[in-house]
């Protein structure tokens, strides 16, 4: 299993880890990643804001360091500089400004931990990602964002690995539903072609082309009454990217059986989905009946972050 | 001292000739950005700065790859200063500084015989560097010229043994096999890593202090960086503008076929062209004669631009200049008045005018008025200017009004009066306004001629309102009213 999910991700340059909620995993999975990867490749480090924090600043808990292998580029604010302990090889500044200082682009001259607190903006990710591959990075991981933020990620990477666990939800079927509805949004197929913008109303504009591309946000309350007429039955929508998606799971489910294809213009494709069986504030799922029930409604790897990359 | 407030930059348009320049560096930004005008006492810089500009605008063509590889690296320099500040201060400089200094020192490295190349050409006054070799020494001890900065392990003999530890301790890390071992392990690592830190403090430190006889020197040369960015913005401006650099006099002040870039362009806009304007002035008032939509404000106002452009160090916007260097510039413009003042628009300028006169009477000036007095009954706001007018004739400085009041330019030194419609024919117009359909205003503007001529002797204000109720087509009983009246 791993040496297969090994293989995927190596083939995406770019690559996103972005979290359900807090505790789910996302830094076991990066320091795996750092750790099996990193002395393979060269790779660039950095994160949406703030993240590497020793204990969670949310909930508490111990949480695990982000410990980095030789080579490794790091992006991050130069406020937490100090608070790692590599070797540091200072490459660039970035001009790009954080609460916590400029991001500065280091090498680590040695093994060691690093807080990473990164640019917040999607355009500035890209920009550090670009530098990173010009200073001889072989692949990007961008440490990201958390429930329906994580979608932007989609603009910014190619790849993602979607991380959720217990923290989430007490209710296992809670934290599956919801982890799946992001897993679809996020998995929207590219549209291969763009349609054309409405121009006085959506209706309109799906009577005459059957089709037509979202630029702001698509709502329930834009889609429903559509629906309703039976305008929408067979038809296409197209938006900017998965972020732009605001519909329930329920509707999400009509659209399906209307047969009406909802697609993104970004697209980036889900690598694998981890789940942490256990939560940050006292309960645990059954770790076979999570994985089971997760891998059933999702089509790729399920990985348990406690047991198979601990 | 010439101190020039925002919204009168905008109003002559120096604003937008500063807009123009795209300063590269932060110290060249800088330079732009809070704009320093040189006093009376300062002509020698100034002509040092003039030929420099004068130079550096000869050589824009040939050397234009030149210039733009200069400018590249420009761009590409960050704000030291402020770690220069501290570094002569003896404070440790932390990594990130210490890389912003060395990637600042490289490029410095890289431009001077870049410098050096358009000085076989331009031969430019008092502007060199200070050779970067030794401060460079110190930050990349083992002339690696890489573009990172790093700690060499070799800087003392305590790092490299704290390093290979540390080496070590990871490599063990990686092969150990129970929690205990790690644990120690971790500890260890712990501990030596407080051991580096305070090691690269002190390498740190030390760096810091071999810098600090420097740091002088090296302010300095970033002062040089923003003169050099400033100089080729100024260059580039004179060669888009066609700028010369004026012959400094005592007193009179001449301008031979001037333009106002913000004009230029908006007019180029519109597939018109700006016609150039040609004035001489002298000690006392000189007043701007002309009708309405003729351009004496123009006139005026591109008067005070290129007498600020030459105080900042450009070449002027003309074929030929002469000019004197003023300790002031003054303006009063009869819309910026200060509308918070509670006073009336006439009592404001009255108190405006109070202020700048004190000004003026400091040193030799150049005082602006434009259509002074206005907001008053005509009758009394022609006894006023006219009075103002003559007092100025006796002020040590260039006073120079724009009016609408009978009989204010016979009190005045000279008189200039706006050409405007004096060559054209009514009938003409009249004719074009009915083929054409376009909007009178228009097409008057289009026949209006902006020069300026000097009138010599007494001469009426121009009847050109007149002309263009005629041109406009006034109803017919009015206009015979109005000459009859005349």
């Amino acid at each position: 299993m791993t040496a297969q999910l090994q293989k995927a991700l190596a083939e995406v340059k770019t690559m996103s880890i972005v979290g359900m909620c807090k505790n789910a995993g996302k830094t076991t999975v990066l320091n795996w990643l750092l750790a099996n990867a990193g002395r393979e490749r060269v790779l660039g480090l950095t994160s949406i804001g703030r993240d590497g924090e020793s204990t969670d600043v949310v909930t508490g808990t111990e949480k695990p360091s982000i410990f980095v292998p030789e080579g490794t580029l790091i992006a991050t604010a130069k406020d937490m500089l100090r608070l790692g302990d590599v070797t540091k090889e200072i490459m660039a500044t970035t001009g790009i400004p954080t609460p916590l200082g400029e991001v500065v682009v280091m090498r680590a001259r040695s093994a060691g931990y690093v807080q990473i607190a990164g640019p917040s903006i999607t355009t500035q990710l890209k920009d550090v990602s670009n530098l990173f591959f010009e200073l001889g990075a072989d692949q990007s991981i961008i440490d990201g964002a958390l429930g329906r933020k994580s979608l932007g990620a989609r603009a910014v990477a190619e790849g993602v690995i979607l991380c959720t666990g217990a923290s989430y939800h007490m209710s296992m079927e809670k934290v599956i539903e919801d982890t799946v509805n992001i897993y679809r949004i996020m998995n929207l197929p590219k549209a291969d072609t763009l349609p054309p913008e409405p121009e006085e109303s959506l209706e309109a504009c799906l009577k005459q082309h059957g089709e037509a591309l979202i630029n702001g946000a698509l709502t329930d309350t834009m889609v429903v009454p559509l629906l309703r007429s039976g305008v929408l039955r067979g038809g296409r929508l197209v938006v900017r990217d998965p972020s732009k998606v605001l519909l329930k799971p329920d509707t999400l489910d009509k659209l399906q059986t209307r047969q009406v294809k909802l697609e993104a213009a970004e697209a980036a494709r889900t690598l694998c989905v981890t789940i942490n069986p256990v939560s940050a504030y006292g309960w645990k799922f059954d770790k076979d009946e999570f994985k089971r029930k997760m891998s059933e409604a999702v089509d790729v790897p399920v990985i348990n972050v406690k047991e198979e990359l601990a | 001292m010439i101190a020039v407030r925002f919204e009168e930059r905008e109003k002559i348009g120096l604003q937008y000739a500063l807009e123009t320049l795209h300063g590269c560096s932060p110290f060249g930004i800088e330079k732009i950005r809070r704009l320093r005008f040189y006093s009376p006492e300062e002509q020698e810089e100034l002509e040092t700065e003039l030929y420099n500009v004068e130079q550096a605008a000869k050589a824009a063509e040939p050397m234009k790859a030149v210039y733009d590889k200069i400018c590249m690296l420009l761009c590409q320099m960050k704000e030291i200063r402020g770690s220069l500040r501290r570094i002569k201060a003896l404070e440790t400089p932390d990594h990130v500084e210490l890389f912003e200094l060395k990637n600042y020192l490289q490029r410095l490295e890289t431009l001077i015989p870049l410098l050096q190349q358009v000085d076989e050409m331009t031969h430019f006054r008092d502007l060199a560097f200070h050779d970067p070799a030794a401060a460079l020494a110190v930050l990349d001890p083992e002339r690696t010229r890489s573009r990172g900065f790093y700690i060499p392990d070799s800087a003392t003999q305590k790092l490299r043994e704290i390093r290979q530890a540390k080496k070590q301790i990871e490599e063990q890390l990686y092969h150990a096999a129970t929690d205990a071992e790690k644990d120690e392990l971790r500890q260890r690592r712990t501990r030596i890593c407080a051991e580096e830190d305070s090691e690269e403090m002190k390498i740190r430190k030390a760096m810091g202090a071999a810098l600090a006889p420097m740091a002088d020197d090296l302010l300095a040369d970033a002062d040089t960086v923003g003169r050099l960015d400033f100089l080729i913005q100024k260059a580039r401006f004179a060669v888009r503008y066609g700028g010369i650099r004026p012959q400094i006099t005592q007193h009179e002040l001449e301008l031979v076929d001037m333009v106002n870039p913000e004009l230029c362009d908006l007019l180029a806009d519109k597939g018109r062209a700006f016609v150039p304007v040609s004035i001489a002035l002298d000690r006392g008032a000189t007043v701007i004669t002309g009708a309405n939509m003729g351009g004496k404000s123009v006139a005026m106002k591109t008067v005070a631009l290129n007498v600020l452009l030459l105080q900042a160090g450009f070449l002027v916007c003309a074929k030929e200049a002469k000019m004197p260097l003023f300790h002031s510039v003054k303006m009063l413009f009869d819309d910026l008045q200060s509308i918070q003042s509670g006073l009336s628009g006439f009592g404001s300028e009255i108190v405006e005018f109070q202020k700048a006169l004190t000004e003026v009477e400091e040193g030799y000036s150049l005082f602006l008025l434009d259509e002074f007095a206005r907001g008053t009954n005509p009758d009394e706001g022609a006894v006023i200017v006219q009075a103002v007018t003559r007092y100025l004739n006796g002020v040590d400085a260039i006073s120079l009004l724009t009016t609408h009041y009978d009989k204010v330019a016979e009190n005045a030194n000279a008189h200039y009066q706006i050409i405007g419609l004096r060559d054209v024919d009514p009938d003409q117009i009249r004719a074009e306004l009915a083929v054409t359909g376009d909007d009178g205003i228009q097409v008057i503007a289009r026949h209006m001629n902006y020069g300026l001529y000097r009138v010599e002797g007494r001469s009426d204000c121009p009847r050109d309102a007149l002309n263009i109720c005629r041109m406009l087509s006034l109803k017919e009983e009015i206009l015979q009213e109005i000459e009859r009246a005349y």
